[in-house]
């Protein structure tokens, strides 16, 4: 690869390429979102990547899948292949271990990861990736989008970093104990709720700049967690209220010593 | 987090061994060989017992396999993940005050015999 | 198979910070640093780390032969943690530094006296994985014994989870 490549983002280190093209990155859902942070990532030039999703392209996709085309749902294209000619079409020597299917029922790969982007759609989703990845020690960022509202329609997201070692969602109070219940009650289905391109733009940019920075170290701030809220109606990007009353700067919920395969201690 | 051994050796009487699995903040009982009520398919499976409030029950039963019960129950959760593994459980309220753990789990199993 | 290794941005800086400060007779410093195993694809394994143990100033036997030479007291501690991580199948891996930038590897030293501890923490953790890392100013290496292995495995990556992710890679580096 030419050095004109990456003569843009050479702002990012000197070095910044190699430590890029080293790094391997999971994208747990390939849809509106995880199709965005693919292109992006991509684009950077991200070499190794995990990727999950079992869904093939459908109509009510075409808004917002980059990537995908009209032939693509008669022909039943799968996601991850819309994923992987994205990936491959800007960069040819990549290495993508993509899986049809849900991580959880295979996880393995994903634990090679360094970065995990969870674009999943259930609360319980997300618990479960942020366990995973306290537990393999990946950083984890979680992007959503939502629309609730009457007259005018609400557009809500948001981006979030947790990292072992750092104050998780719980802590951040984006996951509750309320949310994950009421999701529970609703059978856990997240349903076919709305969707548009450019939040999902938004907020897989903000996403991919929170992953490029972890690994370039560009801005030269600390980063041990994020919270962003996207407001749709604003056009605005803010750190969660959240974290301005938080009392909390120890992650009580997850124990630094619980990493690697879960060992049963008999009783 | 530690429960009273004579409770842990109560909940013995109902699978072939027990072990702690602790996750996040909860210290989840592993119920290896977990007998199931009458009628259940399978008979004997894992079971892994949430002892403390999770997802807006005060307690859960989660079972590694989706049991085929007597009376067709609400599967909410189908695949959670816990302890590295997936999980299945259905929706079913267990309200008891200051239960044993056998106690809690016996109501939870009660959940499959139950018509309603 | 392969084996990598992962560590917090925070445990990597307490090493580094613990292992570059001066010591009243030594030229280096060790510590040891506690993982558990966590299984990928095709039987390749992670370890996960997840504490660090800083050696106390007066547990170093003085040797001018040698860059640091730890004492009885040290190896017995060692020994006590390993008994104790057995039930969370926690090993226990040797830990200094080459004061150097760029790749690191073991010195003819380390190679003769490093791997002599690993039977006895085979012996006592049996279930667990132990082992030894070296890291540099800017880089690192590590070589683990499976559970039952009498031989090591050079580690593939050592990954810093942190800001920046740092990703040390066998073989590659300045």
């Amino acid at each position: 690869m030419s050095r004109e490549r990456f003569s843009r983002q050479s702002f990012l280190g000197r070095d910044s390429e190699e430590r890029i093209a080293r790094c391997t990155v999971g994208v747990a859902g390939l849809g509106g979102g995880g199709s965005h942070i693919i292109q992006q990532l991509a684009h950077i030039g991200f070499q190794r990547y995990v990727v999950y999703d079992g869904d093939v392209v459908e109509e009510s996709n075409l808004n917002r899948l980059v990537g995908a085309r009209s032939v693509d749902v008669p022909a039943q294209t799968p996601k991850l292949h819309i994923a992987r000619m994205m990936i491959y079409g800007l960069q040819p020597n990549a290495s993508v271990r993509g899986c049809a299917g849900r991580w959880q029922d295979n996880p393995e790969p994903l634990r090679e990861c360094q970065i995990v982007f969870g674009c999943v759609d259930s609360y319980q989703g997300r618990h479960e990736l942020e366990v995973a990845c306290r537990r393999y020690l990946m950083h984890y960022i979680d992007i959503g989008m939502d629309v609730h509202g009457g007259a005018p329609p609400v557009i809500g997201g948001q981006v979030i970093l947790s990292s072992a070692g750092s104050l998780c969602m719980r802590c951040m109070g984006f996951l509750t104990e309320a949310k994950l219940a009421e999701e529970a009650a609703r059978y856990g289905g997240a349903g076919a709720r709305p969707q548009v391109v450019w939040p999902n733009g938004v907020l897989a940019s903000t996403a991919v700049g929170l992953a490029v920075d972890i690994v370039t170290n560009w801005t030269r701030r600390a980063l041990p967690y994020a919270y962003l809220v996207y407001d749709g109606n604003q056009g605005t990007v803010k750190e969660s209220a959240t974290l301005r009353n938080l009392k909390i700067t120890a992650c009580p919920h997850f124990s630094n010593s619980d990493v690697g395969d879960p060992v049963l201690l008999e009783l | 987090m530690e429960y009273p051994k004579e409770q842990i050796e109560e909940l013995k009487t109902y699978c072939s061994k027990v072990r702690a699995a602790t996750e996040g903040e909860i210290t989840y009982l592993y119920l290896e060989e977990l007998r199931l009520p009458a009628g259940c398919t399978p008979e004997v499976c894992d079971g892994l017992l949430c002892p403390v409030a999770r997802d807006g029950y005060p307690s859960r039963l989660f079972l590694s396999v989706q049991v085929s019960p007597p009376y067709p129950r609400n599967w909410n959760v189908s695949n959670a993940r816990i302890g590295e593994k997936n999980w299945y459980v259905f929706s079913w309220k267990v309200n008891l005050v200051s239960p044993t753990l056998a106690q809690m789990l016996v109501a939870h199993l009660t959940g499959f015999t139950k018509e309603k | 198979m392969s084996i990598s290794i992962k560590l917090t941005g925070g445990l990597h800086r307490e090493m580094v910070t613990d292992l570059a400060r001066p010591h009243p007779f030594a030229a280096e410093r060790a510590g040891f640093a506690f993982g558990r195993v966590g299984s990928l694809s095709n039987e390749s394994k992670v370890i996960l780390l997840c504490l660090y143990h800083s050696i106390p100033d007066n547990q170093y036997v003085d040797d001018p032969t040698v860059g640091a030479r730890i004492g009885s007291e040290a190896i017995t501690w060692a020994m006590q943690a390993v008994y104790y991580g057995r039930p969370g199948r926690e090993g226990i891996f040797h830990v200094h530094m080459h004061p150097h930038g760029g790749r690191t590897g073991m010195s003819g030293v380390d190679r003769r006296e490093l791997p002599r501890l690993m039977p006895g923490f085979q012996a006592v953790g049996r279930d667990a994985a132990h082992g030894i890392i070296i890291l540099s100013l800017d880089h690192g290496a590590g070589w683990v014994w499976l559970p039952g292995s009498k031989e090591p495995v050079a580690a593939s990556t050592v990954s810093v989870i942190g800001k920046p992710l740092r990703v040390f890679e066998k073989g590659v580096g300045r």
